[in-house]
């Protein structure tokens, strides 16, 4: 199929528009439970799906992996290590977790703006190669 | 240019940008007074240089929104401006009454301002953003209803657009809600009240509405995706902001003697305020992923993705950090809310306008869509200079503010506010700092206006 406008949608699409909603919902309203559903997506149909959706698939666990380590696990280790009741302790701690998830919900505003254009895209530093096939797809 | 009335569109961008720079040059004079107290003291004292700061800020976005608006809506409307004629002349007396008040505000005492402009007739002055004298408030409102009458008669009697009525219906709710600048009750609540009917239904609420309409125009002009698709989208957008905006007034109401119920209205309304700064991330960038053509225009497209991420960022999730209520009672009024302030004008208004500007400029100049290779690239330069600026600056501000509620509104031994100043110096100074690589950056922005216009238009690649 080759897309060229609204209304003519690239294989794979609806998934990969599922999964970059699953990623910015397990960021932004239900987190742990999108990232659930996410897994079991990815889980269950990475294999026979188009090279866009897959592509999306991987990027967004990827992505969602890095931001549990990035989130949680790094938090708290300046929580730890700064102790709760240091004032440099929050500064450091509210300014980078600001930072660091309003970064990964930008992220993923492109990712979904990318998957609803049927186009494959790249989490910088937190993504994984693009899927094969994927350099492929382009709307004209 | 396809209609020429669309030319007085050029001395509004114009002025906007000199004010553009006063603003800034007013900031950085600002910034060295919170570390320096006597700096330009007595000659220009802390509260004129805010209050300098702050109303050239307004002003020249608002010479901006005229100047988009008449230059985009003969272009929607398919017809001439109504009267090109008025245009000029609201022009110039805008200009005129923004100086004088400027030079008043430098020249003369506050209270002898008050005094010299019969602020006892009709009392107006006083309040934050607000401090114009009463007569330059009843000038403000004959020029906005002057350009109300030339934008409405023109939309009225031409085509009419998604895009233009948006655009018409934010530049009346600018209008109307700027006619609660005239009340002002004794009882210091009811004043505050209707105070944030002026300042937070513009930036939260109609101001959107321009916004998004600029927005959605540019990227009509410059992807080439079918107006039905992005009319959807600012649709959409335009609800969003209107749902979450209007009821979001109450995160303004928490503590100044309104009912506590504004704390859940306020809380949970805003909360979702977000929402139609990130659909607006995703709308553009979407547009852009869809486009059909390659527009030679780049640093316009630049521009129009910059305000839609900037917007999401300071508006969106700077506003987020300090709207709920029960963390709204330690931060009101900190640093934290000049970090927001400050991204959040610039992502959304600043950027917008300099987005207009960047896509109509070339043909305001003669080209036919686009400046020079060269004029755009020390164009994109400026837009990564200011940008970058102004993310340090809300980020030192930031952490300025953190430290701020800490050590002066948390623990069992608050410390009073200068002694908090003083500990908060540093980032202080490094705002300062950002702040002259943001001026640098909006030189390099005035400089792209005069290099390269030897030079062959720019092409589209591919």
């Amino acid at each position: 199929m080759q897309p060229s406008d609204e209304g003519r949608a690239v294989p794979g699409a609806a998934i990969a528009v599922v999964a970059e909603i699953l990623y910015l919902a397990n960021l932004l309203i239900a987190p742990g439970f999108a990232f659930a559903l996410l897994l079991l997506l990815f889980l269950h149909r990475r294999r026979d799906v188009p090279p866009l959706a897959r592509s999306h698939l991987e990027q967004t666990l990827s992505a969602s992996l890095w931001a549990g380590l990035l989130l949680i696990l790094v938090a708290s280790l300046i929580l730890v290590l700064g102790g709760m009741h240091g004032a440099h302790t929050w500064v450091i701690l509210i300014l980078y977790f600001t930072l660091c998830h309003s970064t990964l919900v930008v992220f993923g505003a492109y990712g979904l703006a990318k998957a609803m254009a049927g186009q494959c895209w790249r989490y910088p530093l937190v993504g994984r190669p693009l899927a094969r096939g994927c350099r492929e797809i382009r709307w004209q | 240019m396809q209609y020429s009335s669309q030319a007085v569109a050029k001395p509004y961008f114009i002025a906007a940008i000199g004010l553009f720079v006063g603003q800034i040059l007013f900031g950085l004079i600002l910034g060295l007074q919170y570390v320096l107290g006597d700096f330009l003291f007595p000659e220009i004292p802390f509260n004129v240089a805010r209050m300098v700061h702050t109303n050239l800020l307004i002003v020249w976005l608002l010479f901006g929104f005229m100047g988009a608006a008449y230059y985009l809506v003969p272009e929607e409307s398919e017809r001439e401006l109504e009267s090109p004629g008025l245009a000029i002349a609201m022009f110039w007396i805008f200009l005129v009454a923004g100086a004088l008040t400027i030079l008043g505000y430098l020249l003369v005492p506050y209270a002898g301002l008050a005094q010299l402009t019969g602020n006892d007739l009709l009392p107006t002055m006083g309040r934050e953003f607000l401090e114009q004298p009463t007569i330059t408030k009843l000038g403000i409102v004959v020029v906005a209803l002057s350009f109300l009458y030339n934008i409405g008669m023109t939309v009225l009697k031409g085509r009419k657009t998604v895009v233009s009525l948006v655009l018409l219906i934010g530049l009346t709710g600018l209008a109307v809600f700027f006619l609660f600048s005239f009340y002002n009750p004794d009882n210091l609540v009811l004043d505050k009240f209707f105070w944030w009917w002026v300042v937070h239904l513009w930036v939260e609420g109609v101001w959107e509405l321009i916004l998004g309409s600029i927005l959605a125009f540019v990227l009509i002009k410059t992807t080439g995706v079918d107006r039905e698709v992005i009319e959807k989208w600012l649709y959409i957008i335009i609800a969003m902001t209107l749902i979450t905006g209007i009821i979001g007034t109450g995160h303004h109401y928490y503590w100044i003697g309104t009912p506590e119920y504004w704390q859940w209205w306020g809380s949970v309304f805003s909360a979702m305020e977000p929402i139609p700064f990130f659909m607006m991330t995703v709308f553009a960038f979407n547009m852009v992923n869809k486009r059909r053509r390659e527009h030679p225009n780049k640093a316009a497209v630049l521009w129009a993705l910059g305000t839609a991420t900037m917007a999401f960022l300071g508006a969106g999730v700077w506003g987020f950090l300090h709207t709920l209520a029960p963390v709204n009672y330690y931060t009101h009024g900190s640093q934290i809310t000049a970090a927001h302030g400050h991204m959040a004008f610039y992502g959304a208004y600043v950027m917008i306008v300099l987005t207009m500007i960047s896509y109509a400029m070339p043909m305001l100049r003669g080209r036919t869509a686009a400046n020079s290779n060269k004029s755009q690239v020390l164009e994109m330069w400026s837009f990564w200079l200011m940008t970058i600026a102004i993310v340090f600056i809300t980020l030192f501000l930031t952490a300025a503010g953190i430290l701020q509620v800490f050590l002066q509104r948390m623990g069992e031994n608050p410390l009073p506010f200068m002694v908090v100043q003083e500990k908060v110096a540093l980032f202080y100074w490094l705002r300062e700092i950002a702040g002259l690589v943001f001026l640098i950056g909006l030189l390099t922005y005035v400089a792209s206006f005069f290099v390269g216009n030897d030079e062959p238009e720019a092409k589209t690649a591919g």
